[in-house]
């Protein structure tokens, strides 16, 4: 699943370190999200939905909705 | 399986439950080398002596058991790979060597050292985890 999540980190100015301290979750966890190898679950993504201000859809892309609307 | 704790607080209630535990295990095994001679020493007190050295593993286990529990998701995902790494390496080899104790390849071994194998298997494990990379 693509996000928006490094680009809002990077505003932010923060590390990955940092933000994973935020999270409480470990900085491999945000890699891991960042390159879309792990798709976080609901909590975590309302987590991150919360520290950032925003909603999750305007962070984490479903891709397969946006290839459905596509082939429509 | 939603995180408890958190990676922080779980990793600090694992060290704090892992180290203490080691400490036991290192005095339990120095007292009984010093203080038990098993070739003359009653059977209750072997046993006690094995007792006593196995609960600290036990506490040990528990450990890996909680903090697998209490982490955050993406680090419980990859304990539990690990895991499931070691179970099936540890399998393996004690399928090895039980075919080859069978056909009277090589002699036998102790039952002890299969866990050893686990947690030497959890350690290759979770090797590319302790280099950074992400999976």
């Amino acid at each position: 699943m693509k996000n928006t999540l490094r680009i809002l980190r990077t505003e932010k100015g923060w590390s990955q370190a940092e933000l994973a301290d935020r999270l409480d979750v470990s900085r491999q966890s945000v890699n891991a999200i960042e390159t879309g190898k792990y798709d976080p679950s609901l909590p975590l993504a309302f987590a991150i939905a919360r520290l950032f201000g925003r909603s999750i859809e305007e962070i984490f892309d479903d891709e397969a909705e946006t290839a459905a609307e596509a082939a429509e | 399986m939603a995180q408890t704790r958190g990676f922080r607080t779980a990793n600090r209630r694992y060290r704090f439950l892992f180290w203490p535990m080691m400490g036991i295990y290192v005095a339990v095994i120095l007292a009984a080398k010093f203080f038990i001679d098993e070739e003359s020493a009653p059977t209750w007190l072997n046993a006690a002596g094995a007792i006593a050295a196995t609960l600290p593993i036990l506490g040990t286990l528990y450990a890996i058991r909680r903090q697998t529990d209490e982490t955050d998701e993406y680090t419980r995902m990859r304990y539990l790979k690990a895991l499931r790494d070691a179970g099936l390496i540890t399998c393996g080899v004690t399928f090895l060597f039980g075919f080859l104790q069978i056909f009277d390849v090589v002699g036998s071994l102790d039952v002890f050292w299969f866990g050893p194998i686990f947690f030497f298997a959890f350690g290759l494990a979770r090797l590319p985890e302790c280099l950074g990379r992400t999976v």
